[in-house]
């Protein structure tokens, strides 16, 4: 499937760097900027996908296998149900914003590790940003690898 | 002050992306000095991008930074080849 020329060889590999490299940016600052999780996970997997156009399916540099796909999207997800199941148990709500210290026991350090200076405090809001980032650049990504694959499977059935 | 969350979460979402960067079945060689110039290019978007996501922090975009550097330090110890 691969279609890229030389040139688009040897460019996109650092493109496809620096575009998740902006993504895990757009994540990490989603609490108190525009973008967030999803948009962060979707500029990934943008890269992802850019590195599989250009090589292909079987020859990408960044492609990653079932399992490991499995395993970041179960993550992403387990993390979210919890981060939501925990404002229910501690504020009544789901996805109720708890704070980072439900049981007085983390150290104010830790607290402050992703606050920033301003009167109101994100709370669980980064960490939910994070791992919406893990979710949908896994689905997005495994979509494009397995539309690719499909796409491999025609072509050697012809 | 210099805010340790974007760092720490940005090297660890970078070696979860950069653990699975194969560099043998390309048809192009990249070698260590490819590496190092995108590096440095990173470091340039990095400098242009300003103190993003916290505004006091240093004049470089630290979460971009440390991404890249978790990408590099994931494929070094954890890549493996196809």
């Amino acid at each position: 499937m691969s279609q890229g020329s030389m040139i688009l060889k040897i460019i996109s590999l650092p493109i496809s760097i620096i575009l998740i490299c902006l993504g895990i940016m757009t994540i990490l600052g989603g609490h108190i900027t525009p973008g967030g999780g999803f948009q962060g996970g979707a500029m990934i997997a943008s890269g992802i996908i850019l590195s599989i156009l250009v090589y292909g399916i079987g020859n990408s540099p960044l492609e990653f296998s079932h399992f490991y796909v499995e395993v970041l999207e179960s993550i992403g997800a387990l993390g979210f149900v919890i981060l939501g199941l925990i404002g229910l148990f501690v504020g009544g709500f789901y996805l109720y914003n708890v704070g980072t210290d439900v049981l007085n026991i983390i150290p104010a350090t830790i607290q402050n590790v992703l606050h920033y200076p301003d009167v109101t405090n994100a709370g669980i809001i980064p960490y939910l940003n994070i791992f919406v980032g893990l979710k949908v650049f896994a689905g997005l990504s495994s979509i494009v690898i397995a539309f690719a694959g499909f796409k491999k499977l025609v072509e050697e059935g012809e | 002050m210099l805010s340790l969350g974007p760092i720490i979460f940005g090297v660890i979402l970078g070696l979860i992306i950069g653990s699975q960067i194969k560099l043998d079945a390309l048809g192009v060689k990249f070698t260590l000095a490819s590496f190092v110039v995108i590096l440095i290019a990173g470091i340039i978007v990095a400098w242009q991008l300003g103190p993003y996501p916290f505004y006091n922090d240093l004049p470089i975009s630290t979460a971009f930074l440390s991404a890249l550097i978790g990408i590099f330090v994931g494929k070094l110890l954890f890549a493996r080849s196809k």
